[in-house]
């Protein structure tokens, strides 16, 4: 067995996990968004996870990193703090914030992670700013709400692991990067019962069409924030 | 093991015995030699009119002579340069080589034998008449050890490489085991030339011992940085060079795959890399069983398709894999796991194409340049407001001040100089204050820059600092794949509060939410793109506070470079009567005539382009800038009359 | 041309890692992807229709609409900013009545921007129809533009001429 100090508690762990996944299993929580549970590979992507590691100059993803024998880990160090509220007002600064009209309202990630960190999902730093989506997004099936995506790729990762190939995709890059499917064929979409997408999506970003009207979606989010 | 025998050596001596005799064939004693340059400067330059008028002229007059398209020497501020070899005289080298110069030199110099002093940069060789271009700094004061054959081998003929030595650092390397080549780059202190200056031989070691059935060699030479090209210059240039380095490599790491990753926007370096590597197999120089051994390399041109990104390696090896050119978290890093999870050396250009003169010249001989802790030399594309811009190699170490002010001839116009942006989009601004610093990895790291890929753009008094910030930030957001939170929205927050700042739109506050943002996303961000995307913000912060607040509290631009802060207007007591010179250089017809019958910008029709500037005679000299823009004389345009 | 494409693909490897080399081809011979075309590569190479999208999404080099006949490129590398590269893509806009990234409506002219064609001495530099236009000013922009006019007036007279030889 491999042993791990975390926050001064001393853990016993096996091989083959993450840090951040140890640590979880355990109750210690770690701010996080895109890792998931029983995946091969965490993105690395949404830069919550980060931990302190005694001996490394800088603050480390936990979701990369093996717990190692004698491992000293700092979950609460105040630098960590800060570039987990940092990460965070990023993407609340793209989010758009309409909770009561928002499905995932009081089970929502970004809510969670906003009470832990103690960032107002409003932020007065940062302007928000909105995304040129510039991808059609009209689809038989789903319907995407970008506005609220986080891209924490956790719908392709499901998509992938149900159909052995990924029918939703990011498109475009940087900035303006959102998941979509171009298949626009229903008949040619093995989607009828397969929901994974829709259950695995943190924050109500996407829906199976037929699903919407309960979904709250009958019009489209205004934007930007009505009052 | 060694892979050198008897036979090995017997088929390159043949080889090289052929190839020296085609080139000595080529030559035709007594008749003049033209050698144009005609890589992508050569050519934007205009070195197809030039060569064109060359033919042309020679037909006309009778006159027989060999004309050579060769590659580019890097004196991009002399294209098109040609070489003339005159029988009787000393090869002279002539820059700006129009079409109307190339017809007067074939019938001035090559029938009349007056060299035409006035288009002469310099002699290639020693002689009583011409003073030789030795006696330049741009010269002179460079130190050519990657570059030194560029612009003087045809790169579409291998024979003129092998003739001149080419291919005995891979026939070297074949005689010694794997082992000793990985020691002799060691020795060497070889250090990466793509950016990070990582020691080349323990990249080759890591590669070497692990595991793994199918490594592969990968060129990094996707050089997207905007402002540099020497990469590019290389391939069109000197192609074979690099193939030789690649095949070292790959006999080191026992690879046998190699694949060179190009960026699509260079058609003509695809093109020569292609040629030389057909030519190459042809030869036995790659391929199966190089020179009759046991040891195989096939070659491979991927071209990347436009993602600065892909200038990352494990961005490049997802691109590789036929993927969205998203980084990966390293570890693991390429050498144990990279292209389809296998052992994976990824070299720049210039780092491979400095490994045949190693092996050649030995590791004891490269350390003699530079400096201790990064040893050769350092090619940079000096760009911008310079007398003379273009490559320069030089041995690391230079100064800054003598790279800019000795060897590339200082700033031109009389300005004073500013800032020079030094490694890119990642790399930093820095003031005259750091002229006395040398170049090396560890000392631009050290001052806030990096080396990065060389890019080196100087900026003089007319250059806004925040206007040049504002325009690295986009690129580098522009190209953010859209991974990791800090690099995909931190950087778009970057760009937009730089923008509001460009227009006077700049609030107080901003100033430190940029420098907040800045180290955040440097220290937070996935990969190397992020993490040294803000270099130029925060550099520019340190050393030009000053002028960002012009920009926030005065809404003024000290260089007035932004437009939106600065205005154009015409001196009524310079502007002379009667001169239209202006008007029709307004592309927005923004010029009209005043009562006195002088000329008047309508400022809300002006682009500021700045053309008028150009256009004024300077005798009158009448159109001025300004900052703030209310700063400028407001004149009515008279009332049109009915007509 | 899907007629083509599938041609084309008989050639091509099934391969993912062809994926990239195969959407340039397609483009290089029918100068952007159409939606159909990138189908038929999924099909071909046996992944979804939507990795194919994401990939081609992903790199500037994609066009996913025809381009004009004539493919204006200007270069806003850093050398070409620092003298006044935007200005000369703003006075190509200008004359052109488009914006970069668009082909004009009689598909004659399209324009885009380019992140450095390499020629950085030689800044601000064009490119127009794969040739490099070197120490572009407003001036040239108009000269470049009144070229192609003279150019496509000539070859209408000169198809009247033919025609009325006929």
């Amino acid at each position: 067995m491999i042993k791990v100090n975390v926050d001064g508690r001393a853990i016993e762990v096996g091989e083959g996990q993450s840090l951040l996944a140890v640590c979880l299993q355990q109750g210690i929580f770690i701010p996080h968004l895109c890792f998931l549970e029983g995946m091969p590979e965490s993105p690395a992507s949404c830069r919550l996870c980060f931990v302190d590691i005694q001996g490394e100059p800088a603050p480390v993803a936990s979701c990369k990193v093996p717990p190692w024998d004698g491992m000293v880990v700092r979950t609460d160090t105040e630098r960590v703090r800060r570039l987990q509220k940092s990460a965070l007002r990023l993407l609340l600064s793209v989010h758009h914030v309409d909770c009561r009209n928002c499905p995932s309202n009081k089970k929502c990630v970004l809510q969670d992670l906003a009470k832990f960190l103690g960032v107002p999902l409003k932020s007065k730093k940062l302007e928000h700013l909105q995304r040129e989506i510039g991808v059609e997004l009209d689809h038989p099936l789903f319907q995407f709400v970008p506005e609220r995506c986080v891209l924490c790729e956790k719908c392709i990762a499901v998509c992938r692991q149900h159909n052995d190939f990924s029918l939703l995709t990011f498109a475009k890059r940087g900035f303006n990067t959102v998941v979509t499917c171009f298949e626009k064929d229903p008949d040619r979409l093995p989607c009828s019962d397969c929901r994974a997408c829709v259950e695995i999506c943190p924050v109500s970003a996407i829906f199976l069409k037929n699903e919407a009207a309960e979904a709250c979606l009958d019009q489209p989010p205004p934007f930007p924030d009505s009052p | 093991m060694k892979q050198a025998n008897s036979d090995v050596l017997e088929r390159f001596r043949t080889l090289i015995r052929q190839a020296r005799q085609t080139v000595q064939e080529s030559k035709e004693p007594g008749k003049p030699h033209i050698y144009i340059g005609m890589a992508t400067c050569g050519l934007a330059a205009g070195a197809t009119e030039t060569k064109q008028a060359f033919e042309e002229t020679l037909a006309e007059r009778g006159i027989e002579a060999r004309i050579i398209p060769v590659g580019c020497i890097g004196h991009c501020y002399g294209e098109p340069l040609v070489v003339i070899e005159n029988p009787g005289f000393p090869a002279i080298c002539y820059h700006k080589v129009t079409a109307g110069k190339a017809g007067a030199l074939v019938r001035a110099f090559l029938e009349e034998g007056d060299p035409l002093f006035e288009y002469v940069l310099g002699a290639l060789e020693e002689n009583d008449l011409i003073p030789t271009v030795m006696d330049f700094p741009r010269f002179n004061l460079e130190r050519r050890v990657v570059m030194a054959d560029c612009g003087a081998l045809d790169p579409e003929n291998i024979d003129q490489y092998l003739a001149g030595g080419g291919y005995e650092s891979l026939l070297k390397a074949l005689e010694m085991t794997p082992e000793e080549v990985i020691q002799e780059i060691i020795d060497s202190g070889l250090r990466g030339r793509g950016g990070a200056g990582f020691p080349t031989g323990r990249k080759w070691q890591a590669a070497r011992s692990a595991d793994g059935s199918r490594k592969t060699v990968i060129c990094n030479a996707d050089e997207g940085d905007p402002g540099a090209y020497m990469d590019r210059t290389i391939l069109e240039s000197n192609p074979h060079q690099l193939l030789e380095g690649l095949a070292v490599c790959a006999y080191a790491v026992e690879a046998e795959n190699a694949v060179i990753y190009v960026r699509a926007e260079y058609p003509l370096a695809v093109k020569m890399i292609r040629r030389a590597i057909d030519q190459a197999g042809q030869a036995g120089l790659l391929g199966a069983h190089i020179l009759g051994t046991r040891f195989s390399l096939s070659v491979s041109v991927f071209e990347g398709s436009g993602a600065f990104v892909c200038g990352e390696e494990t961005a490049l090896i997802q691109s590789l894999e036929g993927k969205r050119g998203m980084p990966q978290h390293r570890p693991p890093y390429p050498v144990h796991k990279g292209l389809w999870q296998q052992p994976t050396v990824i070299n720049n250009v210039k780092t491979l194409s400095s490994v045949p003169t190693i092996v050649k010249k030995g590791a004891a001989w490269y350390r003699q340049i530079g400096t201790q802790s990064s040893p050769g030399t350092a090619i940079f594309s000096v760009v911008g407001k310079v007398v003379h811009p273009g490559l320069v190699e030089i041995p690391m170490g230079t100064t800054l001040g003598r790279l800019i002010f000795e060897i590339c001839g200082g700033i031109p116009n009389r300005k004073k100089f500013k800032a020079v942006q030094i490694g890119g989009p990642s790399g930093g601004c820095l003031p005259e204050s750091f002229m006395d610093t040398p170049v090396d990895f560890d000392s631009l790291t050290q001052a806030g820059a990096m080396m990065g890929s060389g890019g080196m753009v100087v900026m003089d008094e007319d250059s806004c600092l925040v206007n040049v910030a504002r325009f690295f930030i986009d690129f580098t957001q522009n190209e953010s794949c859209g991974k990791c939170t800090f690099c995909r929205i931190g950087t778009r927050h970057i760009l937009n509060i730089l923008e509001r700042i460009t227009k006077g739109e700049g609030k107080e506050g901003d100033l430190e939410t940029l420098r907040e943002l800045s180290q955040d996303i440097k220290t937070a961000s996935l990969c190397g793109l992020g993490k040294t995307a803000p270099n130029p913000i925060l550099t520019s912060l340190e050393y030009f506070r000053e002028e960002y607040q012009a920009h926030i509290r005065e809404k003024r631009c000290p260089a007035m470079m932004c437009r939106a802060l600065t205005a154009f207007y015409i001196d009524l007591d310079k502007c002379a009567r009667g001169c239209d010179a202006c008007v029709g250089s307004c592309p927005v017809d923004a010029i009209f005539t005043t009562k006195g019958r002088k000329k008047a910008i309508d400022q809300e029709l002006c682009v500021k382009c700045g053309e008028c500037m150009v256009a004024c005679p300077t005798e009158y000299d009448a159109v001025g800038k300004v900052s703030p823009s209310e700063l400028a004389p407001v004149i009515e345009r008279p009332q049109e009359k009915a007509s | 041309m899907l007629k083509d494409i599938d041609e084309m693909l008989l050639t091509s490897e099934k391969k993912r890692e062809n994926l990239i080399p195969i959407l340039q081809r397609i483009q290089q011979r029918h100068a952007y992807l159409s939606p159909d075309a990138m189908k038929l590569v999924a099909l071909h190479l046996g992944i979804s229709s939507s990795e194919v999208y994401g990939v081609a999404t992903f790199y500037n080099q994609f066009r996913f609409h025809p381009p004009g006949k004539h493919q204006i490129k200007v270069c806003l590398g850093t050398a070409c900013h620092v003298v006044g590269g935007d200005i000369i893509l703003e006075n190509f806009e200008r004359k052109l009545g488009i914006k970069d990234g668009e082909t004009t409506p009689d598909r004659e002219f399209s324009i885009e921007r380019v992140a450095c064609v390499g020629c950085c001495a030689l800044a601000p530099v064009a490119v127009v129809d794969d040739v490099v236009q070197a120490c572009m000013a407003p001036s040239k922009v108009e000269g470049i533009l009144l070229g192609f006019d003279i150019e496509r007036e000539r070859d209408e007279r000169e198809k009247q001429e033919s025609e009325a030889s006929q």
